[in-house]
């Protein structure tokens, strides 16, 4: 059997760089600028255990920043020079999860409880944040995101924008201290500085991911998952922070290990979904519905509306939490399960209308799609295949079948085949819907490339 | 109807703006309950730390010299000097952990009623040993309508992990 191309992406990309590349390498500069100006300033001035983080920091994130454009690479360029961009992009997200892991450690919070106990903190996050990213990714039913973008969304979440946030914080945090009344307002600024800044520092990531691949960012099903990926990376890294922290704070009270595992608990299970991943979903919806919008001005609100409740169902949590009763004795584990439920299920709930009404949305519109290219009788999509494509569980069923009759290779071919076919027809949406820039020719090649999959998925 | 108006990610749009309407609520809600706890208020009162002391809970006397950073097995204190401030108004010190729990308090009350508080100790909160780590705050502030509304002294103690 002959290697066979994989099939182009819907939407796949011009061979002039359009004017967003140009946005995106602005939005990418002022970001450095201000990282390097904040980690210089409160190295400057603050003194602390924070400005000398922001100051060794600096490097993780430039690591970070160089593996995601490769990473971003390894979809874009040929097939034989992917695996050496991966294994590039691989190497450098390393180096800089290493790093920032050491400069977290060290000069955070470990450099009391010990990199063993940070080590342990952050292999008890991994198996829940893995699950949680599974889970995300398979919500998008009809066209899967890319794991390598999953991955790059939820390493920005963990690396770059908690690196953002401290900055961003312990200078809010210095200011309002020594101006402001301790008490509710304190609190509230403080909630305002989170709301505002991890919501910011972790949007900014969803917005360069559409900028750069808006190939596969197709709609508001895309935008959520990526939002709640970097979401899921945020969540990832300040669980391992607090858990270290209490872990250190509350080890000479002989308490340390319970207080670790009770911020696990609310984190990395209570709060997996309804916490970070909620927040920044919205950020991603904005995103992916401003994707579908006709004309900028639309394109802007919805991205904006995006952010405002993302900051807004942030800002809430962090300044209304202690107004809410836990209780006492017992009561306090129902209180605290109650709380994360009334407090951050309705923006949960929100999210997840959002992401009904978009697959619906997009389900609906593939199989149109899919009915009208088996009517032009050009052979990627067969009449009888139409049924199957539109229903996710008869697409298992098929690719089951496949592997019943030949074996996991042939359950991969009919996988590829029925990835290729939704891509041709996300395609043909986005152009009935002059959401497309790319040109008709794209569309030609992605049917010679099904063509092939059919005969290779026969044998 | 036309087919942009039957445009079902219009549907969407409208729900996040919908949606967005409840934030942009929200936060307003939350920039009045701020206004509400920081009101603009400047009497250009200035209260007097002396100083923030090592202090022994068994004689309730401060000792050493003036300052910033301790241990968490150390105990310490603030001392104020009352006497700056005019009697016609209603003050309370205050001590915040890192956590911005009150770890401390003297008052509220007119300033000639605090004069025999003027050691004010920070305490160890309940069930623990140690003193919570991180960035404390005493602050001495002006009180109207039992809330506070201006801080007139302001003194960062660090208290160190180890």
């Amino acid at each position: 059997m002959s290697a066979v191309r994989r099939p182009v992406m819907a939407n796949p990309r011009p061979r002039t760089r359009p004017a967003r590349y140009a946005i995106a390498v602005v939005i990418a500069a002022v970001l450095v600028l201000v990282l390097i100006a904040n980690s210089l300033l409160d190295y400057a001035l603050l003194d602390s255990i924070a400005g000398r983080t922001s100051l060794f920091g600096l490097l993780a994130v430039a690591l970070i920043a160089v593996a995601t454009f490769i990473a971003v690479r390894v979809l874009d360029r040929d097939p034989a020079q992917r695996r050496r961009h991966a294994v590039r992009a691989a190497v450098l997200l390393g180096f800089a999860t290493l790093l920032w892991l050491l400069v977290s450690d060290f000069f955070l919070f470990a450099r009391a409880a010990g990199p063993g106990v940070a080590a342990v903190c952050a292999l008890a996050c991994l198996p829940t944040t893995a699950f949680a990213l599974l889970v995300v990714r398979r919500i998008d039913r009809n066209e899967k995101e890319p794991w390598r973008l999953v991955l790059v969304a939820a390493a920005w979440g963990a690396l770059v924008a908690t690196s953002l946030v401290i900055w961003g914080e312990s200078f809010w945090q210095s200011i309002a201290v020594s101006t402001l009344v301790p008490g509710p307002g304190l609190d509230t600024a403080q909630a305002f500085s989170a709301g505002l800044l991890e919501e910011l520092g972790k949007g900014t990531a969803v917005v360069l991911l559409f900028l750069v691949m808006r190939n596969e960012f197709d709609d508001v099903v895309d935008g959520i998952v990526y939002g709640a990926a970097v979401g899921l990376g945020f969540n990832f890294m300040e669980s391992i922070t607090y858990m270290t922290n209490l872990y250190a704070i509350f080890t000479p009270e002989n308490s340390g290990a319970a207080a670790a595992g009770f911020q696990w608990y609310a984190r990395q299970v209570l709060g997996l979904f309804m916490g970070h991943a909620t927040y920044t979903a919205y950020v991603g919806a904005g995103i992916g519905i401003a994707r579908q919008l006709p004309t900028p001005g639309k394109k802007v609100l919805a991205i904006v509306a995006g952010f405002v409740v993302a900051i807004a169902a942030h800002f809430s949590w962090d300044a209304w939490l202690t107004f809410f009763p836990i209780g006492t004795g017992a009561f306090v584990l129902i209180g605290v399960h109650l709380r994360t439920l009334l407090m951050t299920g309705p923006f949960t709930a929100g999210v997840i209308a959002l992401l009904v009404m978009g697959l619906r949305n997009e389900s609906a519109a593939l199989a149109t799609q899919l009915r009208e290219e088996a009517a032009t009788g050009s052979g990627a999509v067969l009449p009888q295949e139409v049924d199957i494509l539109t229903h996710p569980w008869r697409r298992f069923l098929e690719r089951y079948r496949a592997l019943d009759r030949k074996g996991m290779a042939a359950y991969a071919r009919v996988g590829r085949l029925q990835a290729a076919q939704l891509d041709l027809a996300m395609e043909r949406w986005h152009r009935a819907r002059q959401e497309i820039e790319t040109p008709l020719e794209a569309e030609d090649e992605l049917r010679r490339e099904i063509l092939v999959l059919r005969r290779q998925a026969a044998f | 109807m036309s087919a942009r108006q039957s445009d079902p990610v219009t549907g969407l749009y409208r729900t996040l703006l919908a949606f967005a309407a409840i934030g942009i609520v929200l936060l307003t809600a939350g920039l009045i309950e701020f206004a509400h706890f920081e009101p603009i208020a400047n009497s250009g009162l200035h209260a007097r730390i002396v100083g923030v002391y090592r202090y022994d809970t068994a004689t309730g006397q401060t000792s050493g010299a003036n300052t910033q950073t301790f241990a968490r097995a150390d105990d310490f204190a603030a001392v104020v000097d009352w006497s700056g401030l005019p009697d016609k108004i209603t003050v309370q010190a205050l001590w915040y952990d890192g956590f911005q729990n009150i770890v401390g308090s003297v008052g509220p009350g007119h300033p000639s009623e605090l004069r025999d508080h003027t050691t004010i100790p920070a305490d160890v909160p309940p069930d623990l040993k140690f003193h919570l780590p991180g960035e404390y705050i005493f602050a001495i502030e002006r009180i109207v309508d039992g809330q506070p509304v201006e801080v007139l002294a302001r003194r960062l103690v660090e208290v160190e992990r180890s």
